[in-house]
C-alpha cells in the first residue's frame, strides 16, 4: 500500500470539513464531490449558492453529497463576523472583514477561523500569492512562527530510512531565502506538519555542506545560528545539526562523522534545507535520479492547515492534496 | 483628510507594524532598507490600512513601494 493509500484510509476514518472557494470550478467540484462522496472529506462549496446548484445540477452531481454555503446570505455571515472579530490577534475589523467576504476564499477562511470548517482548500482560480495573503490576513501565523514554508513528502524507490522509502524535506517550495529565525520556523513548522500527518515522531536535521564544524563560513554559520533558534524555541523537539545530508540520513556515514550524542544525525526522517537554491534543486535531483513520488509542497507555518493547489493540477492531484490537508487537520487537533 | 494628516495617519500605522517609534520615521523612509520587515509585516500594515482608512490595497503594490511616501501616494488614489 502506497504512502497515499495510507493517507486515504485514515482520511475515511475521521473525515474533516473541507471549505471549496472555488466550488464553481469544474476541476475543484470533481475533486469535492469524489473525495465527499468516497467519504474521505465533508465537501462545503462556498460562493453564490443559486450558481453552484445550477452548476452541479450541469454536471450531474448528487447535490446531497455537498453543503453549500450562500456568501450573499447575511445572517451566517454576520454570525461569522461576530464570531470573528470576538477572537483575540485577528487583524481585521468588522467593515474591512465584511467587503473581503464578498471574496469566497476570505468567507471560507473566515469559517475556517471561526472552526466552522477544519480546512480552506484553494489555489486553482486564485493565484499562490492570494492564497498566502488571505491565510497570512484571516488565519495568521502560529506563535513563534515568523514565516509562511512548506515541505514535500518524498516516497524514493530503494531507498532505505528511518522511515522506510519516506522522508520529508523543506522548503523547497516557498521561503526564498530564509534568515535564521525564518530557517528555524521552517524546521519547527515541519516538525509539527509530520507529526500531524504520519505520527512520525519527528527528527530534524538541518543541512548545508558541513558537518559539526567541519566547514566554515556565513552560509554554515546561518544554520547554525537558525538551530541554536529552533532548540531555544522548541526544545520538545529532536532538531540537530549542522549535517551534510549522508551525516543526516546514513547511520554509518553519522557514525563516523558525529562524534557526539544525537537524536537525529543518520536517522533524520526530516531534512531541511538552507534555502530555495537547495531546496528546489534536491527534490528535482531526488524525482529524476531518484524516481520518487514528491507529494506537495504542503503548506505550514499557518494557525491552521490552509492548502494552495498548482493552478495547472489534475483531479487526481487535487484529491491527494485535499486528502492529504483534511488528514492534517485532524492530526492537529491532537497535537 | 488631507495628505499631511493621511502622512501621520499612515506613519503612525508603519510604526505600530514594524515596532518603531514614530519619531523615527518620514515619509523618506524606506521598507528594504530602513525598515528590513517581513511580508508578514506588510500584510499586518495592509490590514490596519484597511481598518483604519477604509483602503483595500493590493498587498502586491504595497510592496512595491520603496518608501512610507509612495505608501501614501496608493492609499491616497484607494481614498
Amino acid at each position: 500500500m502506497s504512502i497515499l493509500d495510507k493517507l486515504y484510509e485514515k482520511a475515511k476514518q475521521n473525515p474533516q470539513k473541507v471549505a471549496f472557494p472555488e466550488a464553481t470550478n469544474e476541476k475543484m467540484m470533481q475533486a469535492a464531490f469524489e473525495t465527499g462522496r468516497d467519504g474521505y472529506i465533508i465537501p462545503v462549496l462556498v460562493g453564490d449558492a443559486a450558481e453552484i446548484k445550477k452548476l452541479i445540477a450541469e454536471r450531474g452531481y448528487d447535490e446531497s453529497v455537498f453543503t453549500i454555503v450562500d456568501i450573499n446570505e447575511e445572517t451566517y455571515k454576520n454570525e461569522l463576523i461576530a464570531k470573528y472579530v470576538a477572537l483575540p490577534d485577528t487583524r481585521l475589523k468588522e467593515k474591512a472583514l465584511n467587503r473581503r467576504m464578498a471574496d469566497p476564499l476570505y468567507y471560507a477562511m473566515v469559517m475556517q477561523k471561526v472552526d466552522e470548517a477544519d480546512v480552506t482548500f484553494a489555489g486553482i482560480d486564485n493565484t499562490t500569492g492570494d492564497v498566502l495573503l488571505a491565510g497570512q490576513m484571516i488565519i495568521g501565523l502560529k506563535e513563534g512562527i515568523s514565516t509562511i514554508s512548506s515541505i514535500g513528502l518524498c516516497d524514493i524507490p530503494g531507498y532505505e530510512g528511518s522511515e522506510g522509502s519516506l522522508l520529508a524535506i523543506g522548503d523547497s517550495a516557498v521561503c526564498t531565502n530564509p534568515n535564521p529565525e525564518q530557517l528555524a520556523s521552517i524546521a519547527i513548522s515541519a516538525c509539527d506538519t509530520v507529526a500531524s500527518l504520519l505520527d512520525w515522531e519527528p527528527r530534524c536535521a538541518m543541512v548545508c555542506y558541513s558537518t559539526l564544524g567541519s566547514g566554515q563560513g556565513e552560509l554554515i554559520d546561518k544554520v547554525t545560528e537558525a538551530l541554536k533558534i529552533a532548540n531555544e524555541r522548541r526544545p520538545d523537539l529532536a532538531i540537530d545539526g549542522e549535517f551534510q545530508l549522508d551525516a543526516a540520513i546514513v547511520p554509518a556515514v553519522a557514525a563516523k562523522k558525529v562524534k557526539r550524542e544525537s537524536k537525529v544525525a543518520g536517522k533524520a526522517n526530516v531534512v531541511i534545507w538552507p534555502d530555495l537554491n537547495v531546496g528546489n534543486v534536491s527534490v528535482k535531483l531526488i524525482q529524476q535520479f531518484g524516481k520518487a513520488d514528491a507529494y506537495g509542497p504542503m503548506l505550514q507555518g499557518f494557525n491552521k492547515v490552509v492548502c494552495d493547489c498548482s493552478r495547472g493540477a489534475p483531479v487526481s492531484e487535487i484529491k491527494g492534496n485535499v486528502v492529504i490537508s483534511a488528514v492534517r487537520a485532524a492530526g492537529s487537533k491532537k497535537l | 483628510m488631507d495628505r499631511k494628516e493621511l502622512e501621520a495617519k499612515v506613519l503612525e500605522l508603519v510604526a505600530a507594524c514594524y515596532k518603531k517609534d514614530v519619531a523615527t520615521l518620514s515619509v523618506d523612509t524606506t521598507f528594504k532598507e530602513d525598515l528590513a520587515g517581513a511580508s508578514v509585516q506588510m500584510v499586518a500594515l495592509v490590514s490596519e490600512i484597511e481598518n483604519e482608512l477604509d483602503a483595500t490595497v493590493m498587498l502586491a503594490d504595497a510592496s512595491g513601494c520603496t518608501t512610507v511616501g509612495d505608501l501614501v501616494d496608493l492609499v491616497e488614489e484607494e481614498l
